[in-house]
C-alpha cells in the first residue's frame, strides 16, 4: 500500500512545478538592487570585452543603444561626455548594439565599427549577437541606461535603470540630468535617490523567432 | 466657355481632394491626454504612440487607418499620438498629408516623457510603437508595447467595440 505514495507525490510535485513554471511571466529583466551579469561581448575593436577587464572600475554605465534609432544618434555626443565625465571618477560607459541585424541592417559590426570611427567613441561598443544579455538586462528601448556599482564582494548591483535626461530633443534646454545625478550620488557612495526613470525610445528591434 | 468648365471642375476637385485630405495636427499638453483617458463615453478609444522616426510606427500605421474607416459610423475612435518634438511640427503635418492620415492625430508637446508615462501606464517602458485601447464605460483596458499585426489588431477593436 506504501509504495504507491512517492510516485504519486512525485508525480504531483512535477505538476505543481509545471503549473508554476507555466504562471511565471516571461523574464522581465533587472530591478533597481538586483545583481547583474556579467558579459563577454565583441567590440568593435574586435575584441571580447567583459567587466571584468575593468579592474579599477567601480561600476559602469551600460548602454543600450545602436546606429538607427534617432533617439540614440540624438544622445551620442551626451554619451560621450557621460564616459568623459564619470571614466575618471571609476563609471565608464560600455555600450552595447542590441539589435538584430537582419530586422536592423545599419546596424551590423561594419557599420557599428563605421560609427564609433566618425564618432570617436572614448568606450566600449559591443554587439550582443544572441541578444541574451539585453534580455537578461530585461532593455526594452534604445537608449536604455543601467548603471551598476560594483560590492564589495565584486558582485555588480543595478544602481539605476532609465533615461539620460529630460530632453531628447534638445541638448541645450536640458534641465534634470537623471543618469548624472544617479551618478554623482553612487561616486560619492550615496544612495540613488531617483533609481528609474523614463523616455520615449525606439523599440529594440529582436530577432524573428 | 470651355476652359473656364475645365478650371470650374479642377477648382471644384481640388476643393473637394482637399476635403478628403489629411486632418490637421493637435498639439497637446499631457492633461489633453489624461482627459481622454478618462472620458466615459461609451466609445472604444485606439490610441497609438508613434513618431515620423519610427519605422515599425509607420509600418502598422495603415491597420490603425483602416480600423479608423471601417468603424467610422460606430462608436470606435482612432488618435494618434505622435512622439515628435513640436518643432518637426511641420515634418508631421507633410507626413500625414501625404500618406492622407485620417485618422486625429495629436502632437503631444511634453518634453520629459519621465513626467507622464507612469501616470499613463506604469507598464509602458517608453518604447514606441504603444497602443491603449479602452472604453471606462465598460471598463474595458488594454496596453501594448510592440508593433502590432493588422488581425492583432482588428481582433482588439472586434472584442471591445461597444
Amino acid at each position: 500500500m506504501k509504495k504507491p505514495i512517492l510516485p504519486l507525490t512525485y508525480t504531483f510535485c512535477l505538476l505543481l512545478v509545471g503549473v508554476l513554471l507555466a504562471a511565471t511571466p516571461a523574464n522581465p529583466g533587472y530591478q533597481v538592487g538586483d545583481t547583474a551579469t556579467d558579459f563577454k561581448l565583441k567590440n568593435v575593436d574586435g575584441k571580447m570585452v567583459s567587466m571584468a577587464d575593468y579592474k579599477d572600475a567601480k561600476g559602469f554605465i551600460v548602454t543600450f543603444t545602436c546606429n538607427t534609432c534617432p533617439y540614440s544618434v540624438a544622445y551620442e555626443d551626451r554619451i560621450i561626455a557621460l564616459h568623459n565625465k564619470y571614466a575618471p571618477k571609476g563609471y565608464p560607459v560600455i555600450a552595447i548594439n542590441p539589435n538584430s541585424v537582419t530586422v536592423s541592417p545599419r546596424d551590423s559590426y561594419a557599420d557599428m565599427q563605421r560609427r564609433a570611427k566618425d564618432k570617436k567613441f572614448p568606450f566600449a561598443y559591443l554587439q550582443d549577437k544572441t541578444q541574451d544579455i539585453t534580455k537578461a538586462y530585461g532593455a526594452t528601448r534604445t537608449p536604455h541606461l543601467y548603471i551598476v556599482q560594483k560590492q564589495k564582494d565584486g558582485k555588480l548591483k543595478v544602481a539605476y535603470i532609465g533615461t539620460i535626461d529630460d530632453n531628447s530633443h534638445e541638448p541645450a534646454q536640458v534641465q534634470k540630468k537623471y543618469a548624472e545625478a544617479a551618478l554623482d550620488e553612487l561616486v560619492a557612495n550615496k544612495t540613488v535617490s531617483q533609481p528609474n526613470t523614463k523616455a520615449i525610445g525606439c523599440t529594440i528591434k529582436w530577432r524573428e523567432a | 466657355m470651355k476652359p473656364i468648365h475645365i478650371l470650374c471642375t479642377a477648382f471644384i476637385l481640388t476643393l473637394a481632394g482637399f476635403a478628403a485630405q489629411a486632418q490637421d495636427v493637435n498639439v497637446v499638453k499631457f492633461d489633453k491626454l489624461q482627459q481622454l483617458r478618462n472620458s466615459d463615453s461609451d466609445t472604444l478609444y485606439v490610441v497609438n504612440f508613434w513618431a515620423t522616426w519610427c519605422g515599425p510606427c509607420i509600418k502598422e500605421m495603415p491597420y490603425f487607418e483602416a480600423v479608423n474607416k471601417q468603424y467610422q459610423n460606430q462608436p470606435v475612435r482612432v488618435i494618434l499620438v505622435s512622439m515628435d518634438a513640436k518643432k518637426d511640427l511641420e515634418k508631421v503635418k507633410t507626413f500625414m498629408q501625404r500618406r492622407n492620415i485620417a485618422s486625429d492625430v495629436w502632437l503631444l508637446d511634453e518634453t520629459d516623457a519621465n513626467t507622464w508615462i507612469d501616470k499613463l501606464e506604469p507598464k509602458w517602458s517608453g518604447a514606441i510603437p504603444a497602443t491603449i485601447l479602452f472604453n471606462n464605460k465598460r471598463e474595458q483596458y488594454y496596453f501594448v508595447e510592440k508593433e502590432l499585426k493588422q488581425d492583432e489588431l482588428q481582433n482588439l477593436v472586434l472584442k471591445f467595440k461597444p
